[in-house]
């Protein structure tokens, strides 16, 4: 329907006048009016210039007065008189040593913030251990008392020194006894100074006692050889190395020195050589050393001894009674295998126990001597001295006391109240006695039983020596005024003795020139510069065991009878807590144990098919008694290689009174160490019951296989022999990459690193020289079990199980046995699970080192999202604190999960009060690394501090950076040299040595991250050289 | 203008009897111009309740740090991102709605697309609070974005995917905002038409000096369309974006090419059953049953099947891909999803986002109201375990087993994921309250009654084919919405 019809819609339109036909082009009718208001008119606004000057002027007056606010104000106050040799921001390095250790204490403005080895030390620590690096940190301690107490009110010393003089001569006068109990003393200077003591109070015994003993080698040696001494053991020299129990990698002796003459015959330069020691490892607990040992063998405390006879027979030829291992097939088969092996070895070899038994150490002496250790492995003519206590004493003088005959009693460096094996008897002995000091710095499980707490200096304040080898000497000296009202206890000693020297730096100077440094040739300005001096050594003799041994055998059997007949505790020392002195050392109770990993607490481990014929679950808290009746609760650790029936706890924990960080941490296991037959006994039985609670430990890692990955790479030294880069996985030559992304240029330096995973053996000194270098904080407890500890390099720990070959039932010797497949026995999910009872007790131990890999295309550097990560043209992988905002998609995206969250602000949080929330402590801090604020994402930052420090030396001389001129905290700590560092870009570089090895892979190259940190193969000595 | 072919087998998309102009505005202003009723009341005080919880799980977390929830060292993202990644998610069907319905010209939108889009603009805002609430310093967070500065000219990483989700998001947010204040001005106007006093005052200003005239019209429309155009990629786009955070990594079970057409669908997926679970209360509750129709309901139902069955291929996909790659890592990711440590998740996804969305396949329960409704949450809960799945799962055991780990959440956790669903439906009550929740003009443009009054007077007067009647009338049977007792007189 079309319509017609037309509108308009007005005149215009009707007329069609040429104005319409004009506009009616235009869509509108009027146009938008843009022009307007772009032209001047339209700028011209309500808001003239004055109004506007107006305004400014009173947003710039308000902005001022805002600004005017007190900024915080920090009061910093200049030397008046500048001490010469204090610059600051440039550190001093003073030589001490810290047991027998020696060492360089790293100062800056005055207070010590950083132990390092003293590279004078030579072949006596060419690190330093965990404990050492962490000692600084008490220096620190807000739990230590600030002046002597007497009678529990803090007074000043000439009250103390009133006091006691006027008791000691009561005492001496009355003639009853006087006892100055410590723990082994070897400093010169201190023995004088005792023997002096003795000598003004003729009454006076010296008594030296150990928590932890070592008097069953030293009665031993006096047995066998008329020698009371715990001898020198040259683990360098041993290419066969069989021990029964004893952890001499990690706690026995004296671990840290062990470690490097362990590893000097299987690292890296070791087997260029061709040559890699062997190592078998008998024992219950799964010890640091356990893990590194080529043949593991579980077996049970109760068949060490009979192992050992069975060892001697198969050595000797004897038919000495009980030398068969009924219960325990592949120790039986082991040991024969190790006899041959031995006598193959002969005067290459080394056999130890850790027993503290007189009866075994003899035993083991006898086969020693019949493998000719003796003047090769064994030096009894430098003996060590770390350790001189004599249980037997100790026990003699609790009788004493309990009989009041004792009316004086001065303890030094040791504290009983806690640790003795019959503390209840200390004590109550004790509280007959009238005078009663303690030398303790803090008012701890002995201190507060004493009525005088002579608050003696920390190590980095006071004067001293020490002489832990025949002939080897090294100094102790201040690096810091006392900060507390304290006195050195040998200086105390000295004033109530009234010697006629009572200063005792004088007295240790006048002791070295007046002994020990005429023989020497040195005089006193040498030994502050160099801080330790070697004699030239005697030489060793070759010592024969000629002694029967009808009377020790039915001891040691009787010895294993008593332990059989329940389930056999062995109480042992724990890497990072040791006997307990450094309880209250937040970054040693962080230290997660090598082996379980856990940290802040103790446990009971036993083995995993053990625990469920208990019918114990990880982590359930059982009840442990003892047969005298002391009974403690732990939670149960399921512990991979511990042999079946036993249970280990670790010492040193359940201490409560050592101040804010270690009380109530553990159990205390001390009580269920025994006095027999002349020794202190680590071994008892005891019974477990389930208590229905449970406690989840503050582990660091809680995924113990790793998976068949090829992170692990390992071989054997048979394999090795063929092809060196047998299992690096570049057997068959290098693998072609290729890039989507640019190559960075790396004109001057190109720091990397290698690590050696032959050389590493696990004990974590690394993690605690990082964590003082870097200013890492400590989470506690409660954070660690929630996966946040912060360490910026931490030892990652797998077990992996040993394939059996073809159905052969001879677990433990496979090892020794034939060819291992130690390349394919990996584990796969679920399988450590099914694993059998054989497969589980035979475990493989791995200790990587992960930390930052520095990655040349890091996948942390692509998304963060404002470049707070970012690469440098020296191939490190920066992290900028101050613009990180905390997304933490840079960790999500790490594939080695080396980057750490500051979840809290842990310096100022009251709940994690470990250590560092007071203006004191916080004084270790190591100023040249900043503190990171909470929310900021922090790892690894390969020492830069270091670096650049090194840089600027290297400037300020004139002269190109030398090879080993910056060294990282973790390398110089590691005792085991596991750990390279250096400049990639030189080739001559001991690093880019190591890089070249055959045997350096780097883990998940296969994703392409290009890491800077290669890893050399684990290589495991299980085949064996003899015809089985 | 006669001899036009004209469709009758369409339902009509607005339902009831005598719907005029003026019953559509009054009904859906009723909910805006009256007092709130019962369930109202009720429902905002719960939210309220919720979003309380969230300002005090928020400012937990801001006073003490991130680590008051149950992250660690191995699981750097868990409740966080996923929470994120599902509020943008969930956004993206109000997108599709409003965009690229429009642009298909497909009118039945103009029901729902309003309340989708306050939808999407509340999620993206419960979106963003996680992106501000998730750093460890929330008070830096204007550093993510290219701002000048005197850091010495410091600039983002481009490189980032966080930093392309920084201009997703932001470019989402406003265009989204831009879009549906766009399509709210002539009902604003509406409603300060009919008000008065105060009320009037203030919808005055927010309309913009709207006065419906037919230039203001013309220009409305043409908005409207460049928008539309804009927003249309932004479907695609954001949710691509989210999901090349994970998909840019080297994490087994991240590093995947497919993430982003299976996020897409995932988003739009979860987006519509959101829209549902909101609108089938809101249609009972406001009354508003002629406007959202059984059809409306349907259809959504339609695009759930299909982008729950794109979604059930991709996790399918991914499974076969992993094996296919011979890569041990990403094989263990996904044998670790499903039978790992997390694999009640793993399966809760698989059973609410493909399993049970098949039963919409049967007309009985995709036109069953209580049945959509149960389905469409089953969804929601479906995809917040498919985002947990693929974050959690993922990082808690990667490369390196040492650092495996579990993630437990936290009290603070939990709150701040109930409280940010309570912060969203605060924002949608109070948007029920003071805006209209159907655009009303959009609604009138699809009324048919008079057209169908008309059709009734051209048959009662004979004008048409008798054949073309009989289809007609019997084309409206199947709709029991239109009264027919009028048909059948003739």
């Amino acid at each position: 329907m079309e319509s017609n019809k037309k509108y308009w819609k007005g005149l215009e339109e009707y007329k069609n006048t040429p104005d319409f036909v004009e506009n009616n082009k235009n869509e509108f009718a009027e146009p938008l009016p843009i022009e307007d208001v772009l032209n001047e008119a339209g700028l011209s606004t309500v808001t003239p210039r004055r109004d506007f000057l107006k305004a400014l002027g009173f947003g710039l007056g308000a902005v001022t007065l805002a600004a005017c606010q007190t900024a915080p104000l920090h009061k910093s106050i200049p030397y008046v008189i500048k001490p010469e040799e204090v610059v600051p921001g440039i550190p001093n390095y003073y030589v001490s040593s810290f047991n027998g250790q020696s060492v360089l204490v790293k100062t800056r403005e005055g207070r010590p913030i950083k132990i390092e080895p003293n590279p004078n030390a030579g072949v006596f620590n060419s690190g330093t251990d965990a404990q050492t690096q962490a000692s600084v940190l008490d220096l620190y301690d807000v739990s230590k008392l600030k002046s002597p107490v007497l009678d529990k009110a803090e007074v000043n010393w000439s009250k103390v020194d009133e006091f006691v003089k006027g008791e000691l001569n009561k005492a001496q006068a009355s003639g009853k006894k006087i006892r100055v109990i410590s723990s082994s003393v070897n400093s010169p200077s201190s023995k004088a100074v005792i023997a002096d003591f003795i000598t003004a109070y003729p009454n006076t015994k010296h008594v030296q006692y150990d928590a932890v003993s070592y008097t069953g080698i030293i009665k031993a040696n006096e047995n066998s050889f008329g020698k009371a001494v715990v001898p020198k053991y040259n683990f360098d020299k041993a290419d066969l190395i069989v021990s029964f129990g004893a952890d001499f990698l990690g706690t026995w002796i004296s671990g840290e020195e062990f470690t490097a003459q362990y590893v000097s015959n299987r690292d890296a330069k070791s087997l260029k050589a061709g040559k890699m020691s062997r190592h078998f490892q008998f024992e219950a607990g799964m010890s640091l050393t356990g893990t590194n040992a080529d043949t593991r063998v579980p077996v049970k405390l109760s068949e060490e001894g009979p192992a050992l006879i069975t060892l001697y027979n198969a050595i000797t030829g004897n038919t000495l009674a009980g030398g068969t291992l009924p219960n325990n097939v592949t120790a039986d088969k082991a040991l024969k295998l190790v006899a041959k092996e031995l006598l193959q070895n002969k005067g290459k070899a080394l056999v130890v126990s850790g027993s503290n038994d007189v009866s075994t150490q003899i035993l083991v002496n006898a086969i020693n001597s019949a493998i000719g250790s003796y003047g090769t492995t064994i030096d009894l003519d430098n003996p060590c001295k770390r350790y001189a206590g004599n249980d037997a004493e100790f026990a003699e003088f609790i009788n004493e006391m309990n009989r009041g005959e004792v009316a004086a009693v001065f303890i030094l460096d040791s504290n009983p109240g806690y640790d003795a094996p019959n503390a209840k008897a200390f004590a109550d002995g004790l509280a007959k006695v009238g005078l009663r000091v303690s030398f303790s710095d803090r008012k701890d499980e002995t201190a507060s039983l004493c009525n005088v707490i002579a608050i003696n200096h920390n190590y980095l304040e006071s004067w001293g020596d020490a002489n832990a080898y025949e002939g080897y000497y090294s100094i102790v000296q201040p690096t810091i005024n006392p900060v507390f009202n304290s006195r050195q206890a040998e200086e105390s000693l000295l004033i109530w003795s009234d010697a006629p020297v009572k200063e005792y730096y004088q007295y240790v100077r006048n002791n070295w020139e007046k002994t020990i440094l005429p023989a020497l040739g040195k005089t006193w300005k040498d030994v502050l510069q160099t801080g330790v001096f070697a004699a030239t050594a005697k030489p060793a003799g070759a010592y024969t065991f000629g002694l029967s041994l009808t009377a020790v055998i039915p001891s040691i059997l009787n010895n294993s009878k008593a332990l059989a007949k329940d389930i056999e505790l062995q109480v042992y020392e724990s890497i990072p807590m040791r006997d307990g002195k450094h309880a209250n050392n937040a970054f040693l109770q962080e230290l997660p144990d090598p082996v379980s990993k856990v940290t802040w607490d103790n446990y009971i481990a036993l083995a995993p098919k053990f625990a469920e014929k208990l019918g114990f679950k990880e982590f359930d808290v059982v009840s442990v008694k003892d047969d005298r009746g002391y009974t403690i609760e732990l939670p149960v650790l399921i512990q991979p290689g511990q042999a079946q029936g036993t249970a280990s706890i670790a010492l040193g924990y359940g201490r409560t009174k050592v101040g804010k960080a270690g009380d109530g941490v553990g159990q205390n296991a001390y009580p269920f160490v025994s006095f027999t037959n002349g020794t202190t006994k680590y071994a008892t039985t005891v019974k477990l019951s389930g208590t229905g609670k449970r406690e989840e430990l503050a582990q660091t890692q809680t995924h113990h296989s790793f998976e068949g990955r090829n992170i692990i790479r390992e071989t054997t030294f048979t394999e090795y022999k063929k092809n060196p880069a047998t299992g690096s996985g570049n057997e068959h030559g290098k693998h072609k990459s290729y890039d989507l992304w640019d190559k960075y240029e790396k004109p001057g330096n190109n720091w990397v690193m290698a690590i050696d995973l032959n050389a590493c053996t696990g004990c974590g000194s690394c993690i605690v020289a990082c964590n003082v270098e870097n200013n890492i904080p400590v989470v506690g407890k409660e954070e660690v079990r929630k996966r946040r500890e912060m360490h910026w390099i931490r030892i990652d720990r797998y077990y992996s199980f040993n394939q059996e070959n073809d159905g052969h039932d001879d677990h433990a010797a496979h090892g020794a046995h034939g060819h291992s497949n130690g390349i394919n026995s990996v584990t796969k999910e679920k399988e450590i699970a099914d694993l059998t009872e054989d497969k589980m007790n035979n475990v493989s131990v791995v200790h990587q080192p992960m930390l930052c890999q520095h990655c040349d295309h890091a996948p942390c550097e692509t998304v963060c999202p404002v470049l707070a990560t970012v690469h440098s043209s020296d191939g490190l992988n920066h992290m900028a604190y101050n613009r990180c905002v905390g997304t933490r998609y840079c960790a999500n995206n790490c594939p080695y999960k080396v980057r750490r969250f500051n979840w809290f602000n842990y310096w100022n949080d009251s709940r994690f009060d470990n250590y560092l929330n007071n203006e004191f402590t916080q004084l270790v801090l190591n100023p040249d690394v900043t503190t990171r604020s909470r929310g900021v994402m922090e790892k690894c930052s390969m020492c830069i501090q270091r670096i650049q420090a090194g840089k600027l030396q290297a400037k300020i001389e004139k002269r190109p950076l030398k090879d080993g001129d910056i060294k990282m905290a973790c390398q110089q700590a590691c005792s085991a040299n596991a750990i390279i560092f250096g400049d990639g870009n030189d080739p001559n570089s001991e690093v880019s040595k190591a890089l070249r090895s055959e045997r350096i892979y780097y883990v998940l190259e296969e994703i392409n991250v290009q890491p800077g940190i290669g890893y050399m193969t684990k290589i495991r000595n299980t085949d064996t050289t003899v015809q089985a | 203008m006669s001899g036009h072919n004209e469709s009758i087998l369409r339902e009509p998309l607005i339902t009831g009897q005598d719907i005029t102009y003026a019953k559509i505005t009054d009904d859906i202003l009723m909910p805006v111009e009256n007092k709130p009723n019962r369930a109202w009341w009720i429902g905002f005080i719960l939210s309220l309740c919720g979003a309380t919880l969230w300002v005090v799980a928020v400012g937990y977390t801001f006073w003490f740090g991130i680590g008051a929830w149950g992250l660690n060292k191995t699981v750097g993202w868990a409740w966080d991102i996923t929470g994120f990644v599902w509020w943008v998610g969930i956004g993206h069907a109000g997108t599709l709605i409003s965009a690229v319905l429009l642009l298909f010209r497909q009118n039945w939108r103009n029901s729902i697309n309003r309340s989708a889009e306050a939808m999407t603009i509340f999620a993206v805002i419960c979106a963003a609070t996680y992106v501000v609430s998730h750093m460890g310093r929330p008070w830096l967070a204007y550093w993510v974005l290219p701002l000048p500065n005197q850091f010495g000219s410091l600039w983002v990483n481009f490189n980032s995917p966080l930093v392309w989700d920084m201009f997703a998001i932001s470019t989402y947010f406003s265009v989204s905002l831009l879009f549906w204040y766009t399509g709210l001005l002539p009902d604003i106007a509406t409603i300060r038409d009919r008000a008065t006093g105060v009320r009037r005052k203030i919808y005055s200003i927010f309309s913009f000096g709207w006065n419906g005239n037919v230039k203001t019209w013309q220009r409305f429309e043409a908005v409207s369309l460049i928008l539309a155009g804009i927003s249309t990629p932004l479907v695609l786009s954001v949710h691509t974006i989210v999901s090349m955070d994970f998909a840019t990594s080297v994490i087994p079970g991240w590093h995947t090419t497919i993430f982003p057409p299976y996020f897409v669908a995932g988003a739009i997926f979860s987006g519509f059953a959101m829209v549902l679970t909101l609108l089938l209360v809101a249609r009972k509750v406001l009354g508003l049953e002629n406007y959202i129709t059984m059809f409306h309901i349907e259809s959504m139902n339609k695009i759930i099947i299909l982008t729950g069955s794109i979604v059930g291929v991709a996790y399918l996909t991914e499974f076969f891909i992993a094996w296919y790659s011979g890569s041990e890592y990403e094989q263990y990711a996904f044998i670790n999803r499903s039978t790992g440590p997390y694999w009640w998740a793993y399966w809760m996804m698989m059973t609410c986002n493909v399993i049970s969305p098949q039963l919409l396949w049967f007309k009985k329960i995709r036109t069953n109201i209580p049945a959509t409704w149960i389905l469409s949450i089953v969804v929601n809960i479906g995809m917040w375990f498919e985002r947990f799945v693929i974050i959690v799962t993922s990082l808690h055991r990667d490369y390196i087993p040492s650092s495996w780990a579990m993630f437990y959440p936290t009290w603070v956790d939990v709150s701040v994921f109930v409280g940010s669903i309570g912060v969203f439906f605060t924002l949608f009550l109070l948007f029920l309250r003071v805006l209209p929740s159907i655009a009303i003009a959009e609604v009138k443009m699809i009324l048919k009654s008079a057209s169908e009054k008309a059709k009734l007077e051209q048959i009662k007067e004979g004008h048409l084919d008798k054949e073309q009647v009989a289809e007609y009338v019997e084309s409206l049977e199947k709709f029991d919405s239109v009264k027919q007792e009028e048909y059948a007189k003739i």
